[in-house]
């Protein structure tokens, strides 16, 4: 026994123990877990896309049939174009807002925790809270949005924001985002701690500007954490559901409608569990497209380091 | 030795304590319901202290949707389970996940309870799963004091009618309220409508999915309904609201009526509830008999109840003279057995209105198929908004119907 070391000689199945099989040991519980609670359901949803069950009595296979009835089904479509809307206003909102904000709450001035702390406020509510106030908000009648509109004279303004087809999905979103863009400030102020300030430094001696020094200095220093933030918002946008169920429930006739809400409704309120679980499938397989890119791009990222 | 004594004395005290359970899952969500079962719990326990009695109440959205979960399960943990006659009692009849319920009756008949009109609506292939609570009936409500400001009398004819509207607009009041974000108050206008233009057996083929949504004769209907729309007579926004929340429009003297159940009362504040007053929908055809909407409310037991007995017992209390009577009285409605009389004024005119209509429907979702249901009322609202759609809306009902009915 080697006395420096101090540790007890290992042999071949100590040594297999340790750098084999100690890993996987470990990882076995979690494994378990994920299998039972992720995989295992994924794979019941598949298979139940392909049939037709109303939930009690048996299924009855029924091949492609429901996927074929989705493409025809024009409220599913209408959730699908909804859900794109979704993805774009968080993403071309929410990460150059939630940006400008963790710019200025890096900054110190007097009172800087304050705001950061009313800027995250939303953060803390669950979308179940923010679906409610937001309703209020925008109640067509006595909401404060159009009560303001009204009382500054500019009655046109003042919008079914609820109510009207064509903007509904708007004003749910805008709800979204009032906890969305908190939550994008958050992942850039995380990012901010990794720029080097030395580089910044360096800039502020060659005489950039605030902007130049943005631009070409702390930009490029956050691409790590605007990855994130544009893959989770991305994937927040395709899981929407709360705010809609809470706001609208899909309504006025399924125009505010996004996938995760019509599935609720086929399934659980139609009783068409297998055409429910064709929606999840389609749902999961665009999400999972989009978490495909961001695994990549980690890896890729994990290899240059 | 001691010890021995006191372990027998307390297994002793926990056999005679221990009660049974029963449980009830419940969706009288709104206070005055809830109360009222609550307290009829409570008498029904003093009746049969042998008995702990446990309500578990959920929002009445959400146990549309749960009460089937609950049924499916293999292992039950509700023994009885509020519900509406009909249709959607049958559907789970159908398919074995509730149980008949005629023990309830040893030594008595139905008839010794309930009017011989309910047995159908309560039964499935001649079993009776369902204990019928309570009823009521759909009328066109207003506040009193707001017509007699007006001069406005109840009218009785579709023209009668278009004039109140009219009336009532020109003074600044919203003629019609009603909130469809949940759809089901506007399937309430296209139910009495339909009733008043084709009658009743027309209206039971069609819910039953036997008339093509296409036929012209359904077009009537939706001509009737545009009156209102075209010419701005319906509460503007109503998808942004529940039906509670359209209802506070009349409350506040800023709608002028509501064609609802009597349940609205239930959401009127105490200020407003006798000022409210309800008439018979407009005659619209003199030709079509007046037929009415009485929708029949009351409990069933799942097949995978744990405590079936104790189910059993409770439903006998239920359906007794006591407990109908309590709950008629405190919620103004009209009890299912036949020896309780209407509780106040209000519910006699109702009653009166009922004993003399030709014939009554249950409801648009309660006679219909749940999922034709669904589509059919956010069909109705899509017309609501979009009036001019209607010939294609009507084309999409259809190809639904075929689908879900296969014919």
């Amino acid at each position: 026994m080697n006395p420096s070391h101090g540790r007890p000689a290992r042999g071949f199945w100590g040594d297999l123990m340790k750098k084999r099989l100690t890993p996987y040991l470990f990882l076995a519980g979690p494994l378990a877990l994920y299998f039972i609670w992720v995989i295992y359901p994924i794979f019941r949803t598949i298979v139940a896309s392909f049939t037709r069950w109303d939930g009690m009595t048996r299924p009855r296979f029924v091949g492609w049939e429901n996927f074929v009835r989705l493409f025809n089904d024009r409220y599913f479509i209408l959730s699908l174009l909804n859900n794109f809307k979704w993805m774009i206003g968080f993403v071309i909102l929410s990460i150059p807002l939630g940006l400008l904000f963790a710019m200025l709450m890096d900054q110190k001035y007097p009172g800087h925790r304050i705001y950061k702390s009313l800027v995250y406020l939303p953060m803390a509510l669950s979308f179940v809270v923010i679906g409610q106030i937001w309703s209020w908000v925008l109640e067509p009648a006595g909401g404060i949005v159009n009560t303001f509109f009204r009382w500054i004279g500019l009655e046109s303004l003042a919008k079914p924001w609820l109510s009207d087809p064509k903007i509904v999905t708007y004003s749910l979103i805008w709800a979204a985002l009032w906890r969305q863009i908190p939550y994008a400030m958050v992942l850039f102020l995380a990012g901010l701690q990794s720029v080097d300030k030395e580089h910044v430094e360096a800039a502020i001696v060659d005489g950039a500007n605030a902007f130049q020094r943005f631009w070409y200095v702390i930009l490029p220093e956050l691409r790590p954490a605007m990855v994130i933030a544009v893959t989770v918002n991305i994937i927040d946008s395709l899981r929407a559901f709360d705010i809609v169920f809470v706001m609208t429930r899909g309504g006025p006739y399924y125009s505010s409608s996004v996938m995760a809400n019509y599935m609720y409704i086929q399934a659980f309120h139609n009783y068409r569990m297998g055409y429910g679980a064709a929606i999840a499938v389609i749902q999961f397989l665009i999400t999972f497209g989009f978490i495909l890119v961001y695994v990549l791009n980690v890896l890729k990222r994990e290899e240059r380091i | 030795m001691r010890k021995l004594l006191v372990l027998v004395l307390s297994v002793m005290v926990l056999l005679v304590f221990a009660k049974e359970r029963i449980v009830i899952n419940s969706y009288m969500s709104d206070p005055a319901p809830r109360k009222a079962l609550a307290e009829l719990v409570e008498m029904f326990q003093q009746k049969y202290p042998e008995y702990e009695v446990v309500v578990n109440t959920f929002a009445h959205e959400d146990f549309k949707v749960l009460l089937r979960t609950w049924l499916a399960s293999p292992k039950g943990t509700a023994d009885v389970v509020t519900w509406f006659a009909g249709e959607r009692m049958r559907y789970f009849a159908e398919m074995g996940l509730i149980v008949p319920v005629e023990e309830v009756f040893e030594g008595s008949k139905w008839e010794d309870y309930f009017p011989e009109a309910f047995k159908s609506t309560c039964s499935y292939k001649d079993k009776i799963y369902f204990i019928p609570q309570s009823w009521y009936w759909w009328g066109v409500y207003y506040r009193k004091s707001v017509f007699e400001k007006l001069g406005i009398k109840e009218p009785k004819t579709w023209d009668e009618f278009l004039q109140v509207c009219e009336t009532l607009k020109r003074n600044g009041i919203v003629p019609i309220t009603i909130g469809t974000k949940f759809p089901w108050t506007a399937a309430g206008w296209f139910d009495i409508l339909n009733l008043r233009i084709n009658g009743l057996d027309y209206h039971i083929a069609l819910t039953a999915g036997e008339v093509p949504y296409t036929d012209p004769k359904l077009m009537k209907v939706f001509e009737y309904w545009r009156q209102l729309i075209d010419r701005g007579y319906l509460l503007p926004n109503h998808t942004a609201y529940e039906w509670q929340e359209a209802a506070t429009f009349l409350f506040r003297g800023q709608a002028g009526m509501y064609y609802m159940g009597q349940f609205i009362k239930d959401v009127a504040p105490a200020e407003v509830k006798d000022d409210l007053d309800f008439f018979r929908f407009p005659i619209i055809d003199p030709n079509v008999a007046l037929y009415e909407e009485t929708p029949i409310d009351g409990f069933m037991i799942p097949a995978n109840a744990p405590n079936k007995k104790g189910a059993i017992v409770f439903l006998r209390f239920i359906a007794s003279k006591e407990a109908q009577e309590k709950f008629a009285k405190d919620l103004g409605r009209l009890a299912a057995n036949v020896e309780v009389a209407p509780p106040d004024e209000h519910a006699r005119k109702g009653l009166d209105m009922i004993l003399a209509s030709a014939g009554v429907a249950q409801f648009y979702d309660r006679d219909t198929n749940p999922e034709m249901a669904e589509v059919g009322m956010n069909a109705f609202i899509e017309f609501m908004q979009n009036p001019n759609r209607i010939g294609d809306i009507l084309k999409r009902l259809e190809a639904e119907r075929k689908r879900i009915y296969g014919k």
